[in-house]
């Protein structure tokens, strides 16, 4: 009787370990990453996750055990609405890239997990690695809640063939406001009153000038406007004084497509993507082109407004320590961004990256032969350049700051008594949303 | 009272119901919402609106469940605790407290009824005044503070309004049709609940004030039977004495008359006849003695009977003084205090009667008493500053009945004024030689 019962009790014991070792959760542990497919910046790029495999890889194998996993296939567009659905059945990655226009909501509903302790650390990335616009564009309240991956900033792009045949020499990179408004002035008095017309500028905007005025529409905390300041008042004005040289024709961006525009703002990456052959030829092949950094305004310089896509580490990660470190593997680590900024089209964070003379020539190979855009004047670019402040409520008021400069600049109203209290709503607006 | 048990039990009940019913609400409510929203692909817009990203759909489910059953389980259990271990009590009820917070923030502070039931539900349990007062204060406190608007400054959450908001207007008033319907319930409960507690307890303290007049007159009752009783007592103790005095001494004495008569008769015929009849009558007078030995033992004064010897004179002497205005100091010397029941009675009379007779007849202001052994001899003296006694003026009765009973056991009285020397005052030396323990009394 006693031996039945240990024979039972035995094989239940043996029994159970089994299920248990079966059952627990085997091998080591998995982090999730969560990254859209393709460029951020809408180029073409035909191996996206080629450097994350990569960079994944490296990681792996100086973690053993831990393994990184990541949903492939989300398109940039989707990608915001997937990170959120994620974040609210709390299923989000441990680690996600995290686009510009998605950081302030981000940081303000406290998904990111603040990177200061990492930095500050003896065996974190340091600060000074970094171009200071590129980190500023990770910081919230004083907080650095993620690291730039790839940036890219507002240029723009000169049309040389245009210009040529209006005898105008090329502008340098550090010309100014009056230097675009001359070159505006001479095309539009040479027109003829017929079709098949040519103009100045497609596609620049007032919040483009006042960027290279030394202004920003919001303050960095993201609760104040400053859209009846002078320098963004200068900058409307001048945008005006443009548009008023076209005798109101609304340019399109078929102009510019066909050769008609002398100049239209990009983003650099559309340089990098369209500047190297093949794509050269599907796109603008019907001139000679080139690009130049933004003119400088009187109060300031020829700063231009950055993009940086980021990535940061869930502030509910379970392996925040790994998270880190898969983090810092992808954007502190020489060797993944070295690699990004071949394959990308974007512009490395990292200064001794994109400073690197030996892939700047492999990078300037492909370009065209006298471009008056070189390794300098990216630097440069990366230095002078703006990260606009980031924060959830953005969106809507600069929607609302555009509409007041519209309006104003629609009605008989003068911009001085229109922009004042279209401001005071915005401010309202932005204290009630903080 | 039961029947009133039964109500509030019911009560209690139902508003733990609707507890349960408002938790699945709000739980529910968020979750499903969360996850409509997600699957509605609309998740960027409600993290715009919502400022945080919140707690997983089913967080506040399990949390708020799983919370729900220990705090039912108190609340319902508390029927089994022991009365007799206050601090195991009011640790469980601070732990029903604190499960009521808990589950409030559990809920994202968008309910606070919790604390609300738990203090019916305390103010039923607690009787003592204070400790209701405490608990009331605690838990007022705790509801005020557990307001949305306070509580979200401290705990930062999302509020339920940017959930409802996913929902159409009709959808949208048809959930707060049912929340307002569960919350109102659940206070009308609350209400009806502490009404019908604080009235029932006035028809108890009503039902305690007659109980209490009952009492009292039942208690003049009981006095008046007593003294009734007691004196019946006196009267029966009357007629014993009587009784005790015709049995006794009647017929002791008719024996020795009728034999000592008959000695007279025969002296001078049958001397010897006489003689005979002579120790009969000296036989009878001794059993008689005997005899009212017996009775004086049963009608022993109350204050010997009680207690100790030495604290009934003790005793005796501090009634005296309190009844005149005499002083006296009374000393002990003799040690353990064991006498037999007839020389205690003597000695205590002695006590008494000397110092009666100091304050009647010598008006003294101060007396000393004191009480000695002399060998196998006990002295007591009793000695005043009073005017002490005329020459020549016979011994009174008392003083006589005093020497009777001194030298019935072989004792002796003296007294006299004090010596000249000594001022005036009256001095009383009373001699006993107390009896072995185990010698026969004569």
């Amino acid at each position: 009787m006693r031996r039945r019962t240990a024979a039972v009790l035995g094989s239940a014991v043996v029994l159970a370990a089994a299920a248990a070792c079966m059952l627990w959760p085997r091998g080591g542990i998995v982090l999730h990453l969560g990254v859209f497919a393709g460029s951020y910046w809408g180029t073409p790029n035909g191996s996206s996750y080629q450097v994350l495999d990569d960079a994944i890889a490296q990681f792996e194998a100086d973690h053993p055990g831990v393994t990184v996993t990541y949903e492939s296939g989300i398109p940039v567009d989707e990608y915001s609405e997937w990170l959120a659905g994620h974040l609210l059945v709390g299923e989000e990655p441990d680690v996600f890239f995290v686009l510009p226009e998605d950081f302030g909501l981000l940081a303000e509903t406290g998904a990111l997990a603040p990177l200061d302790s990492m930095l500050d650390s003896a065996d974190g990335p340091e600060r000074s690695l970094y171009y200071d616009a590129c980190l500023q564009a990770g910081q919230y309240d004083g907080r650095q809640l993620a690291l730039p991956y790839e940036s890219a900033a507002t240029v723009m792009f000169v049309n040389r063939t245009l210009l040529e045949a209006y005898d105008i020499p090329m502008p340098k990179n550090d010309w100014t406001w009056q230097d675009l408004y001359n070159i505006c002035q001479t095309i539009a008095d040479a027109q003829p009153d017929i079709a098949d017309r040519d103009y100045g500028i497609y596609g620049y905007t007032w919040q483009n000038a006042l960027y290279a005025n030394g202004g920003m529409l919001f303050s960095a905390d993201g609760r104040q406007c400053n859209l009846s300041d002078a320098r963004t008042m200068a900058a409307i004005q001048f945008t005006q004084q443009l548009n008023s040289l076209n005798h109101g024709y609304t340019v399109t961006a078929q102009d510019f497509d066909t050769g008609h525009v002398a100049f239209r703002p990009f983003l650099f990456s559309e340089y990098r993507a369209y500047q190297p052959y093949p794509w050269r030829v599907k796109k603008y092949s019907s001139f000679v082109w080139d690009c130049l950094r933004m003119p400088a305004g009187p109060d300031g310089s020829n700063t231009s407004e950055l993009h940086t896509v980021q990535v940061g580490v869930s502030a509910r990660s379970r392996h925040a320590e790994l998270a880190r470190e898969l983090l810092c593997t992808l954007c502190a680590d020489t060797t993944t961004q070295s690699a990004l900024f071949l394959q990308s089209q974007g512009i490395s964070p990292l200064r001794s990256v994109t400073e690197n003379t030996d892939l700047l020539n492999r990078i300037f190979a492909e370009t065209q032969g006298s471009s008056t855009f070189n390794s300098a004047a990216i630097g440069e670019i990366m230095y002078t350049a703006a990260a606009v402040p980031q924060f959830a409520a953005r969106e809507q008021a600069t929607a609302m700051a555009e509409t007041a400069v519209n309006n104003a600049l629609l009605s008989s109203a003068s911009l001085a008594t229109a922009l004042p209290t279209a401001q005071r709503e915005i401010d309202l607006y932005l204290q009630n949303a903080g | 009272m039961m029947k009133q048990d039964h109500t509030l039990r019911t009560l209690r009940g139902l508003m733990l119901a609707i507890n349960l019913a408002l938790v699945l609400y709000y739980s529910l409510l968020r979750g499903v919402t969360m996850l409509r929203i997600t699957y509605g692909f609309t998740a960027r817009d409600f993290l715009t609106q919502a400022g945080l990203v919140p707690a997983p759909p089913w967080q506040m489910t399990l949390l708020s469940l799983g919370l729900f059953v220990p705090l039912a389980a108190l609340i319902l259990g508390k029927a089994h605790l022991p009365p007799d271990r206050p601090a195991l009590r009011a640790a469980l009820f601070g732990a029903e407290i604190l499960l009521a917070t808990l589950e409030t923030a559990s809920l994202d502070f968008y309910y606070r009824g919790f604390f609300l039931m738990v203090l019916a539900d305390l103010v039923y349990t607690v009787q003592d005044r204070r400790g209701r007062a405490g608990i009331i204060a605690v838990l007022t406190g705790l509801y005020a503070l557990a307001d949305y608007n306070i509580a979200a400054t401290l705990f930062p959450s999302v509020p339920l309004q940017v959930y409802l908001s996913y929902y159409t207007e009709a959808i949208r008033s048809w959930f707060s049709g049912v929340e307002s319907l569960l919350t109102s319930l659940h206070v009308l409960l609350f209400v009806v609940f502490l009404v019908l507690l604080f009235l029932g307890q006035k028809e108890e303290n009503t039902r305690v004030h007659q109980l209490n007049e009952q009492l009292q007159e039942s208690y003049r009752q009981l006095q008046d039977y007593a003294d009734k009783t007691e004196h019946m007592a006196e009267l029966r103790e009357r007629n014993r004495l009587a009784r005790e005095i015709h049995d006794t001494l009647g017929h002791t004495l008719t024996g020795i008359i009728m034999t000592t008569d008959a000695s007279l008769v025969l002296m001078d015929t049958a001397p010897q006849q006489a003689k005979q009849q002579l120790q009969l009558a000296n036989q009878t007078a001794r059993e008689g003695l005997n005899d009212v030995r017996r009775s004086i033992n049963a009608l022993r004064p109350d204050a010997l009977e009680h207690r100790k010897f030495a604290e009934a004179l003790e005793d005796t002497v501090e009634k005296f003084c309190l009844t005149t205005a005499a002083k006296v100091d009374y000393a002990q010397y003799c040690g353990e205090m064991d006498f037999a029941p007839d020389e205690e009675e003597a000695i205590y009379r002695v006590l008494q009667e000397s110092l009666t007779n100091a304050v009647r007849h010598g008006k003294a202001r101060h007396i000393q008493v004191r009480l000695d052994r002399a060998g196998e001899e006990l002295v007591i003296m009793v000695k005043d500053d009073g005017v002490g006694m005329a020459p020549g003026q016979p011994e009174g009765f008392g003083l006589r009945h005093m020497r009777e009973r001194l030298e019935l056991l072989h004792g002796s009285l003296e007294y006299g004024n004090r010596p000249a020397g000594e001022g005036p005052g009256f001095i009383l030396t009373a001699r006993l030689r107390p009896r072995q323990k185990g010698e026969e009394s004569i």
